[in-house]
C-alpha cells in the first residue's frame, strides 16, 4: 500500500504524539496538551523543512 | 532528628520483587501494553497497544524492510534489534508470510522507519512499566 508522503507523515506524527503524551504526563488534560504540542511540532517542523529545501534540486 | 521523625511518619514504599519486575517488563516487551495491563493500567495499556501495533502495521503496509544480523553492517544489526523491540510482532509477521519488505517499493523507506519507530516506542513503554512497577509513576 503506497501511502502518500503527507498522510504518512501525519499518521506517523499522530501515533508518536499519542505515545509521548500518554507516557510523559500523568493527567488526561496534560496528556492531551502535550500530545497536541508534539503533533504540531512534528508537522510544523516538517512543513518548514520542506519549504526550506524546496529550492534544492 | 527531624529527618528521623519524617522517615518514621512516612511509610517506606514496598519495593517490588525482582521476579515481578522482570515479568512485567518481559510482558511489556512481548506484547505492547501487556505490562501496563498486568499493573492494572487498562486504558494506558489499550492506547499503547493500539498505537504501537498501528505503527507496526503501517510499516508492514508500506512494505518496510526487516533487517537481519547476517549482513555484517552495524546499522543493519542496530535496525534488527530496533525492530525486535516491538516483541512478538516481527516473528508473527514472518509466520504469516511477510518476507521482509521490498526495497524497490515506493514507500519502503518510510515503512522501515515505521517498523523501527514502533520498536523504539515499545522501549519507552517498557521503561514506563518499570517506573510504574517501582512506584515512581502513578
Amino acid at each position: 500500500m503506497a501511502i502518500p508522503h503527507l498522510p504518512a507523515m501525519l499518521l506517523f506524527s499522530f501515533l508518536v504524539s499519542v505515545v509521548f503524551g500518554v507516557l510523559s504526563k500523568d493527567t488526561p488534560r496534560d496528556r492531551l496538551l502535550y500530545g497536541g504540542k508534539v503533533f504540531v511540532a512534528f508537522v510544523g517542523i516538517a512543513v518548514l523543512l520542506g519549504w526550506i529545501m524546496y529550492p534544492a534540486p | 532528628m527531624a529527618n528521623k521523625a519524617v522517615r518514621e511518619a512516612v511509610p517506606a514504599k514496598a519495593q517490588p520483587k525482582l521476579s515481578t519486575l522482570v515479568r512485567v517488563c518481559a510482558a511489556a516487551w512481548v506484547v505492547p501494553g501487556l505490562g501496563h495491563l498486568l499493573l492494572g493500567r487498562k486504558w494506558r495499556a489499550l492506547i499503547l497497544f493500539a498505537t504501537i501495533v498501528a505503527m507496526f502495521l503501517m510499516g508492514i503496509a508500506m512494505r518496510g524492510e526487516f533487517f537481519s544480523t547476517s549482513s555484517g553492517s552495524y546499522l543493519q544489526t542496530l535496525g534488527y534489534f530496533g525492530e525486535l523491540c516491538v516483541g512478538v510482532a516481527m516473528p508473527a509477521a514472518r509466520f504469516f508470510g511477510y518476507a521482509g519488505g521490498d526495497p524497490l517499493f515506493v514507500s519502503a523507506d518510510y515503512g522501515t522507519a515505521c517498523l523501527v519507530a514502533a520498536g523504539m516506542l515499545n522501549v519507552l513503554a517498557i521503561l514506563d512499566v518499570y517506573d510504574v512497577a517501582m512506584g515512581r509513576k502513578p
